[in-house]
């Protein structure tokens, strides 16, 4: 029995001690939620970094990485786990997950290991306020504001509806839009709704009946954007226009539900059939495409400019000899450049207070930016509705 | 009361074959190895992360294996008990400024308040038992939702004070957390063992056997089972306390998620949950074959693996691993 329980110890030893750096080859861990019901979204992103290390191990003769990916599983505690053995495998830095609750805890283990730590799935303010030295994020809350903020200014509305879920991201986004509305005299209305809920007629009625509202605005996820826009196509509400958040202006999106999408607006990077204005991009589109046989999507485009940045502060640090000894951070800090998604450049707490999106809106399977002025690709149809 | 008439018999016609081994002296050997386990793993940070999810398990498991085994009732909520016990030692912590060592135990008594709002639904049994207790943490979610003043809502709680240094242990450190862990769920694991030895432990088990005759012979089967369930709320609510302080991070759907209700619950049948030290048990090794060893094989889906052990495992032997274990060594 002794022997038994020793021998298991051995094997799991063993499996723990697996996989650690290779000499000629930094090592960059991941934790994604690659199951569960964010696997779609760990996917997109895991998707992305693979891209990026490819090409960055293909320009760089001097540095070669390798990325190490851990399914976190949308657990908190899994996801320190997996900060700790990716930390112990000998990454010197780890690429965050999707979501507050993950990165919060993930990236103060990281914090604690003195390791540098940078996503693009957490934008809750609570993160940076933490000060913490090596966390990093190239989007935010604030970012999200601004874009969707300058769209819905520049269309005058009288009123305009916002139904929000009640999980992190959508309920700031929320609650910072009302705020800027409601201070440029816009008469805002907010629905917050459970994440459980798929039957969206008895709130899509308020809005139909009680706010008349010019404009209604979706701050939630697909699955939310999918029963908000099917319930408002059978009920019709007087609005002009529907906007909503991240992952909805997507070919993807379109591809899957046709008869829902058609004018709808929402962030967006890229417009599509892809149009990538400098090098970098075309590059991109064209690895992604060849690796995975698709076009560029929103979240493989954020995860492939946060690794892209992790990779060259990683080379710039190596260059200057401080890449073992803790100058990532600084070399981190020194980031400022244009990229797929505008400038990034982190400051103090490590956010990037230059991001903002772009507002795309479907055109019978395109996708044309719309907003702001300086990255349109054409005008927005408004009023425009799927119906 | 709820649906666990089977076993009754065999845990009573049990209890003189347990009593050949003290179960205290079981107990404590059981939680000895647990202990020296970081030292035989080379305490890594990750081994010990691994082992304190897994000792988190544990006391929920055993929380919940209580309920079951002493009150006879089936409990798909105690992801109440957990968030409420969380989001109570977060808040007193951080809005009170109260130290976290007191925050925690008080986290069980408001979990202790929270489920007394529960006790009409002790006169359900089976699965009308399971469906109120299933919605009664769906009520606790909603609730820490839309208290976005002090909870902060669904945008989570993140600022407030982690585990602090005891005698210059600091026990928001691995190690020190770990150590925390063993010593709490042994202190619960006896207070337990200790309930199903006195007089409420006996009466209990003959509640099980046959309520109606326990309540001819002037056995109050309704306090003492109300008793049960606050018990089992004040651990749960402790563990939830102590996860919060650990991972240093609340939201509603984490902190009520329903993991909280069923992984307790395929740990305690695992392990065997008639005993102390079966969902103790079943809830570290599952949790470290699932994360070591089954995600060694299956980077992506590993859950499989898992899946497959327990159905196995419920199939071939259904009083979980002790049972099987003990049925071993009888046939040796």
């Amino acid at each position: 029995m002794l022997r038994r329980a020793v021998a298991a110890a051995s094997i799991a030893l063993a499996t723990l001690a697996g996989g650690p750096a290779r000499a000629d080859e930094i090592l960059v861990g991941a934790h994604m939620p690659l199951t569960g019901s964010l696997a779609r979204s760990g996917q997109a992103f895991d998707e992305g970094m693979r891209v990026a290390i490819q090409m960055f191990n293909a320009r760089s003769e001097k540095h070669k990485i390798r990325l190490q990916v851990i399914d976190d599983e949308s657990t908190p505690a899994k996801a320190v786990s997996a900060v700790e053995k990716l930390v112990s495998d000998g990454a010197v830095a780890v690429i965050g997950g999707y979501g507050s609750n993950i990165i919060g805890p993930a990236s103060d283990a990281s914090n604690r290991l003195k390791t540098t730590y940078i996503t693009a799935g957490a934008v809750s303010d609570e993160l940076t306020a933490r000060g913490l030295k090596t966390f990093f994020r190239i989007n935010n809350n604030a970012g999200y504001q601004r874009g969707m903020g300058a769209l819905l200014e520049s269309l005058k509305p009288t009123s305009v509806s916002i139904l929000a879920s009640t999980k992190e991201a959508p309920a700031l986004l929320a609650k910072g839009l009302q705020k800027d509305l409601a201070a440029k005299g816009v008469k805002v209305t907010v629905h917050e709704f459970d994440p459980a809920i798929t039957d969206f007629k008895p709130v899509i009625n308020k809005v139909k009946l009680q706010d008349k509202s010019d404009i209604l605005v979706m701050s939630a996820y697909e699955n939310d954007y999918v029963g908000i826009i099917r319930a408002a196509k059978v009920l019709k509400p007087p609005v002009k226009l529907i906007v909503g958040a991240w992952s909805l202006a997507t070919p993807k999106m379109y591809s899957e539900f046709p008869d829902l999408m058609n004018n709808v607006v929402g962030t967006s990077f890229l417009p599509f059939p892809v149009e990538m204005k400098d090098e970098e991009g075309k590059r991109f589109a064209e690895t992604y495409k060849k690796t995975y046989n698709k076009e560029v999507e929103y979240l493989s485009t954020l995860s492939f400019v946060e690794t892209t940045i992790l990779a060259e502060a990683i080379a710039r640090a190596a260059d200057a000899g401080t890449l073992k000894s803790g100058g990532l951070p600084d070399a981190m800090r020194q980031t400022e450049r244009e990229t797929l998604l505008g400038p990034v450049q982190f400051d103090a707490t490590g956010d990037n207070p230059r991001f903002s999106v772009a507002m795309g809106q479907h055109r019978a399977g395109k996708i044309v930016l719309v907003s702001p002025a300086a990255a349109a690709t054409g005008e927005i149809v408004f009023p425009g509705l799927p119906w | 009361m709820a649906s666990l008439e089977s076993a009754p018999a065999v845990a009573l016609k049990a209890a003189p074959a347990r009593s050949r081994v003290p179960g205290g002296a079981a107990l404590g050997l059981g939680l000895l190895v647990l202990a020296l386990l970081p030292v035989l793993m080379g305490a890594s940070n990750y081994m010990l992360g691994l082992l304190i999810s897994a000792l988190i398990l544990s006391g929920v498991a055993l929380a919940w294996a209580l309920l079951g085994n002493l009150g006879g009732m089936v409990s798909f909520g105690h992801a109440a008990f957990f968030g409420v016990g969380a989001y109570a030692s977060a808040l007193l912590s951080a809005k009170l400024g109260l130290p976290v060592l007191l925050t925690v135990p008080l986290g069980g008594l408001v979990a202790v308040v929270a489920s007394l709002a529960m006790l009409p639904a002790l006169r359900l049994s089976g699965p009308y038992f399971a469906l109120a207790i299933l919605a009664y943490a769906q009520i606790f979610r909603i609730l820490a939702t839309e208290a976005s003043w002090l909870t902060g809502g669904g945008a989570g709680f993140q600022r407030y004070p982690g585990l602090p240094n005891v005698f210059g242990l600091d026990l928001a450190s691995r190690t020190g957390s770990y150590l925390l862990l063993v010593a709490v769920v042994t202190l619960c694991a006896l207070a337990y063992l200790a309930v199903r030895r006195s007089h409420v432990g006996l009466a209990l088990r003959a509640i099980a056997e046959s309520e109606d005759a326990t309540r001819v012979v002037g056995v109050n089967s309704t306090v003492l089972k109300s008793l049960m369930l606050l018990l089992s709320a004040f651990i749960t609510g402790v563990f939830g306390a102590l996860n919060a302080h650990i991972i240093g991070f609340l939201e509603p759907d984490y902190a009520f998620s329903g993991v909280w209700s069923l992984m307790p619950i395929i740990a305690a049948i695992f392990g065997g949950y008639r005993t102390i030290v079966g969902p103790i048990g079943g809830a570290v090794i599952i949790y470290l074959f699932d994360q070591v060893v089954a995600k060694s094989l299956i980077a992506v889906g590993h859950q499989i693996i898992l899946g497959f052990v327990l159905v196995v495992m419920v199939l071939a032997a259904p009083n979980g691993l002790l049972g099987l274990v003990r049925k071993g060594d009888r046939h040796a």
